[in-house]
């Protein structure tokens, strides 16, 4: 606390991250918890929660399972391997974050469900994806991105020379791989795995789409929610959400077991990667060319039901729906989602990489609150996010705030955790001499913070910018209590137009919010690198 | 030209009136407005010019909001609507709740009265009892004006063709018994009882179909459980899912099927016996800063000419005597309808949502 | 006195890793922390530079108290074992990173970057990035990006570990001419015995996070107080005795079978009966054919083995059944030594450890 009082302008920061995790993140939920009455209590003494308790905990055991498997082998190919058509893969591997969870439900309930383009079109099968089988598929597609996300920044910073000494020793590629690899990226694939379980834990679009008559805890909230508007019952049930998180960050914490797995020194190694086998390459191509073939056929129905009338019955090809799209309200949308979207993923993932530091490299006490409060937002339902958002800040004397600053903040704090996340994993593999080399050269901690961590965290703050922003701009459970007519965005208009029964139209303003995520995620990198190729050639 | 082309071509010409209007301008009425604008002035009873901006939450379909505000903008030039669209009703209820320390809303239009009835008990909606309402019958509306009922929905079934014919012999059910037919297993969908307003309905007809007695319905509900797939999680996805023939059948609104049919999917509809239906309604959120423009929408909307365009646009049913029902659709008084209490079904959403989950184990 | 630690105690935990130490580093001389790994040598380094913070005691900087300076305050510019350069900026760019933060205008900035490359023998290598350069460049990087700040003392934490024998050898004069030169204060760290001699003007030996002994190499070597210490600053043979008799500036220890009478150390009160050990370093010892009778003390014995080292040549010689190691040097110019021999060494060369 001493090393505090003495760099006011880290006090200051840290006061800062503080008040706004309590203001934007603790206060919102705890003025949902505490509406009046005693439905709270006596839901949870009911028990009603049990049977969509252990449902959510099998769904989360058998998605995160296979998400981070997954996730492990397209970060390993991408990052190990000399496979052919990386960039592909990537641009692929991200689709499924790019587009709101009940389109492409939708989708794959089109292409396989029990009358599925596929299933029965194709193969003359019929068989139900409804259930928790489908939810498992469905999940497991949907979520593995973000394990890929987080493993690749992890395993694109260890250090090669820590694999050529195991090498040396007489280590094949696989055990290589199993005793320095796979221990080396231990922190990365911790934050992975929890962050994905955590998410999977709060899924609720595919559980309601495709979950069939299986609930889980989020789809339990949301019928409380939504059928009886009882939302004491539905923050005892978020309360139950909130503490299987608080679970896993134990398990975190005792999973990481404190042990230094510092591989960026600031001892300069250009050594490359030692190569792996032809086989391992090859069989690498094989499961990501698999999984994105997959993914290329749901989001190319995506784009055939766009250009067709009533896809798959009537498939004259159009474009109505696009000028649908175009005109009036839905431009709006559009640009509302490229603007909060944008702007919530750079607030939220330098916001995140602050916090982080702050956690991770300070030397003051409540810092493992802080630490889990700012994981705990993964937990909660959007749904109950957006409510608590809505009854906290609306305010009478809140109403000069633009409702559009509102629905950035929520985006904002909601999806800290995946920047904070990697940002963490990010953190520990830097060396404090870094840190120690700027401060020792005059340079004040916030300072050494800006010159040398941020630059060297350009992955975490990557990823965390790229999840924040497909998040955000893919939400609809968040803001469909705060959106106002001027504010609405891309999700709240496909979820009215599926509603409608306009197939044509949910598509095609699908397909252009993804292709504008991708525009704007393509521009964001090359501003990105040529900001950081600038900061280096400052000197 | 399809149906499909031509509604979206006319849409994008309402979509100029609307910015038109939005922006404070002169509109340029197409035919219909200009039509509509006629006939709804000669209705209307204000005097005074009404004016100012209010906000509305829908849970209207989009197609029907456009239309349908670009009309009433006609009656009223000097009202500029801020429209919160979002076909959710449950939503719109949540989102109302808890916005009550400010309210956002002047006006919350569509849903059943049941999403509205629960907001007038929390003592967030304004009583208001239209001169309009005389024309309507008790059962539509709320005796202190708290809701006012302007349109019915009636409870129906819709069938996959294809399926139908080849698994079930293209039997389509005559009464909600039929569909305890384990020929049906696996093919049936319902929309949720919890989450939408029709699944709920779709209980509570049950009951009043049995006499009120709940454990006859609950035994029903239990034993069509074993044949259902799905409760889906909207009414308008599970219409969805049978048009692309995943599943056979679902109970859902019959004018929701009709639009459904009329696109061109390959889909039927039928009314069973002793059906239920539903009570659209508007009302005026408490707290309102322009009550006379909200009153203005109100009454508006329960004038023949509302009825007829809504109608038009959405197949379903006014509660105005003198409002003929779309072509082809079914009307309060040409099906058989449980004698449904509307009052006593609110009332017991929430027990009776329990204990049909307790029933059948969800 | 330039730089003052006094009575500074530094806890982790349960265990002190710096425990009550003192020590004062006069200004423009070069002071070294010499120990083995976890004596608490870093830690005090990073005290100092206001990495941790001690639990207790005072840290002096040029006549100030600093415990209470923010680290980027104290002008203690450090070369870290890891160098720990910005693997983001290219050579001038990590060079010139400590002036940009202190708002050194532009011009003036690239004229000492220039001149501090220079200096370290980096010319024409300003534009390339860490990982294109080899170990020991990367080791002249990091000194340059300290140096260039002028710090008023320079804090370097084992930064020749890193780097092969040869390079490390040759650095080191480097590092001395250079601290010569600009007659700075530098406070340097290393485990590495042979290191901390030939650098230094002073050393603080420590162990188990105290100084066992500060002084000038010289005295450090041949004058160790206690046992660990004349071990750890080279080869040595400690052989257990007891005082037999205390003669004014002299005393007769008694080892063995064997007396010999050695000079007291100063400052040390000893008393007949007391256990100590002899201290000789073994080039101080000569080896004579078995029949020669040379002046000084004696000692038959028989060669056990020997090592040849290039500059010399180790005999491990059994006297009394223990093994002494003897230093011959240069080999090349008289015949190896086999069988029998006599071990010789004055008595003057005979350094006594009270314990």
């Amino acid at each position: 606390m001493r090393s505090l009082q003495r760099e006011p302008g880290v006090l200051l920061a840290l006061l800062a991250v503080i008040a706004l995790v309590a203001m934007f993140i603790v206060y919102p939920q705890v003025r949902v918890v505490l509406t009046p009455g005693s439905a709270y209590v006596d839901f949870l003494s009911a028990g009603s929660w049990k049977t969509p308790l252990l449902n959510s905990l099998q769904v989360m055991a058998l998605s995160t399972t296979t998400a981070v498997l997954i996730g492990f082998v397209f970060a390993y190919a991408m990052v190990y391997t000399d496979m052919r058509w990386k960039p592909l893969f990537r641009l692929i591997g991200i689709l499924p974050l790019l587009s709101p969870p009940f389109v492409v439900a939708a989708s794959y309930i089109l292409l396989f469900g029990p009358r599925g383009v596929i299933t029965y079109g194709v193969f003359g099968q019929t068989i139900s994806i409804f259930g928790l089988a489908g939810i498992w598929g469905v999940q497991t597609i949907a979520f593995f991105p973000f394990a890929y996300q987080l493993i690749a920044d992890v395993l694109s910073r260890s250090d090669a020379r820590m694999e050529q000494a195991a090498r040396n020793l007489g280590a094949g590629p696989w055990s290589v791989f199993r005793t320095v690899t796979l221990p080396l990226s231990r922190p990365g694939l911790g934050a992975a795995i929890l962050t994905t379980a955590i998410y999977v834990l709060e899924d609720f679009g595919n559980p309601a789409l495709v979950g069939g008559q299986f609930t889980v805890l989020p789809t339990q909230a949301y019928g409380l929610i939504s059928g009886f508007g009882d939302l004491p019952s539905a923050a005892a049930v978020s309360t139950i959400l909130l503490s299987l998180a608080l679970l896993l960050y134990v398990a975190k914490i005792r999973l990481d077991g404190g042990q230094s797995f510092v591989t960026v020194s600031g001892r300069a190694s250009s050594m490359p990667r030692p190569p792996v086998p032809p086989w391992l390459s090859w069989a690498c191509f094989a499961v990501c060319g698999a999984l994105c073939g997959m993914i290329l056929l749901v989001y190319g129905s995506l784009v055939v039901s766009a250009f067709t009338l009533t896809f798959p019955v009537n498939t004259a090809f159009t474009t109505s729906h696009f000028e649908y799209v175009f005109s009036g309200v839905n431009g709006v949308a559009l640009r509302n989602t490229l603007v909060y979207g944008l702007s919530a993923a750079a607030f939220s993932s330098v916001f995140a990489l602050l916090a982080a530091w702050l956690v991770q490299r300070g030397a003051w006490s409540g810092r493992r609150v802080l630490d889990f409060l700012l994981i705990m937002p993964a937990a909660v339902p959007g749904l109950f996010f957006g409510i608590g958002y809505a009854t906290a800040f609306n305010e009478q004397w809140l109403d000069w705030l633009n409702r559009g600053v509102l629905i950035i903040i929520s985006m904002i704090f909601w999806n800290i955790p995946v920047g904070y996340q990697a940002a963490v994993a990010g953190l520990r593999q830097i060396d404090r001499s870094m840190d120690e080399a700027a401060t020792s050269l005059g340079a004040s901690s916030l300072r050494g913070f800006r010159d040398v961590l941020l630059p060297m965290l350009g992955g975490s703050l990557r990823v965390g910018f790229v999840t924040t922003f497909v998040r955000a701009v893919t939400t609809l459970s968040v803001v469909i209590f705060l959106f106002t007519p001027g504010t609405t965005v891309a999700t709240i208009r496909i979820f009215q137009l599926v509603n409608d029964l306009d197939w044509g139209g949910a598509t095609a303003f699908t397909v252009i919010d993804i292709g504008l995520a991708i525009v704007a995620l393509s521009v964001m990198a090359v501003l990105a690198r040529g900001r950081i190729a600038l900061g280096a050639s400052r000197a | 030209m399809t149906p499909q082309l031509d509604r979206r071509t006319f849409l994008k010409g309402l979509g100029v009136v609307t910015v038109a209007a939005a922006c404070g301008g002169a509109a340029t009425p197409t035919a219909t407005a200009t039509a509509a604008a006629t006939s709804a002035a000669t209705s209307a009873p204000t005097a005074a010019p009404v004016t100012g901006t209010i906000s509305v939450y829908s849970a209207l379909n989009q197609s029907t909001n456009d239309q349908f505000f670009a009309a009433f903008k006609t009656a009223y030039p000097g009202v500029s609507i801020d429209l919160l669209p979002l076909a959710a009703a449950g939503e719109l209820q949540t989102r109302i709740t808890a916005e009550k320390a400010s309210p956002k809303a002047d006006i919350f239009i569509g849903g059943s009265s049941e999403f509205h009835d629960p907001l007038g008990k929390q003592g967030l909606l304004e009583a208001y009892i239209s001169p309009n309402a005389k024309d309507i019958a008790a059962q539509f509306k709320e005796p202190t004006g708290l809701w006012t009922g302007w349109y019915t929905g009636i409870f129906g079934f819709i069938s996959n063709n294809d399926r139908l014919t080849k698994e079930l012999a293209g039997k389509k059910p005559a009464t909600w018994d039929d569909l305890l037919d384990p020929a049906w297993k696996g093919k049936l969908i319902l929309p949720s009882p919890t989450l939408t307003g029709g699944g709920y309905i779709f209980i509570a007809t049950q009951i009043f179909r049995f006499n009120r007695d709940e454990d006859k319905a609950m035994a029903y509900m239990k034993s069509l459980h074993a044949n259902i797939a799905q409760y889906v999680a909207t009414s308008p996805g599970a219409l969805t899912l049978i048009d692309q023939g995943q599943f056979v059948g679902c109970p859902n609104w019959s004018h929701d099927i009709l639009t459904e049919k009329g696109k061109g999917n390959p889909v039927d509809l039928t009314v069973p016996t002793d059906t239920g239906f539903e009570v659209g309604a508007i009302s005026i959120v408490k707290g309102t800063k322009n009550l006379p423009a909200a009153k203005a929408l109100v009454d508006w909307s329960i004038t023949k000419v509302a009825g007829e365009l809504n109608v038009k646009l959405s197949n379903r049913g006014s509660v105005r005597t003198d409002v003929a029902a779309a072509p082809g659709s079914p009307s309060l008084t040409s099906v058989k309808l449980v004698n449904y209490d509307r009052q006593w079904a609110t009332d017991n959403k929430t027990r009776l949502l329990q204990k049909w989950q307790t029933t059948v184990g969800l | 006195m330039h730089l003052r630690l006094d009575h500074v105690t530094k806890r982790f935990g349960d265990t002190a890793a710096v425990d009550d130490i003192s020590f004062e580093v006069p200004r423009g001389s070069f002071a070294t922390l010499l120990g083995p790994s976890g004596c608490g040598k870093t830690t005090t380094l990073r005290m100092i530079a206001g990495f941790y913070d001690p639990d207790h005691g005072d840290i002096v900087l040029g006549g100030k108290r600093i415990n209470e300076l923010p680290a980027h305050r104290r002008g203690t510019a450090m070369v870290f074992q890891d160098y720990a350069l910005f693997p983001h900026m290219t050579v001038k760019g990590n060079v010139s990173y400590g002036l940009r933060v202190a708002r050194v205008p532009a011009a003036d900035r690239e004229r000492r970057v220039t001149d501090i490359l220079q200096f370290v023998g980096l010319a024409g290598l300003g534009d390339r990035w860490p990982n294109q350069l080899s170990g020991g460049q990367q080791q002249r990087v990091a000194v340059g990006r300290a140096l260039v700040l002028e710090p008023q003392i320079l804090l370097l934490d084992e930064p020749l570990s890193n780097l092969d024998a040869k390079l490390r050898v040759q650095l080191r004069w480097e590092l001395r001419a250079l601290q010569q030169r600009l007659g700075m204060t530098f406070v340097y760290v290393t485990h590495d015995q042979d290191e901390a001699l030939s650098l230094s003007d002073w050393i603080a030996v420590m162990n188990a996070g105290k100084v066992e002994q500060a002084g000038t190499p010289w005295e450090i070597y041949y004058h160790p107080r206690t046992s660990f210490l004349a071990d750890f600053v080279g080869a040595v043979n400690l052989v257990p005795g007891t005082v037999r008799e205390v003669r004014g500036e002299e005393v007769v220890v008694a080892f063995g079978e064997r007396a010999v009478t050695v000079r007291r150390p100063s400052g040390l009160a000893l008393s007949v009966g007391r256990e100590v050990h002899l201290c000789v370093r073994p080039e101080a010892l000569a080896l004579r054919p078995a029949s020669a009778d040379p002046d000084g003390v004696r000692l038959p014995g028989v060669v056990a083995r020997r090592a040849f080292l290039g500059d010399l040549m180790r005999y491990w010689v059994t006297v009394d059944g223990r093994e002494w190691i003897v230093d011959q040097p240069d080999p090349g110019a008289a015949a190896d030594f086999d069988g029998p021999v006599t071990v010789a060494v004055k008595p003057e060369r005979i350094h006594v450890i009270a314990e």
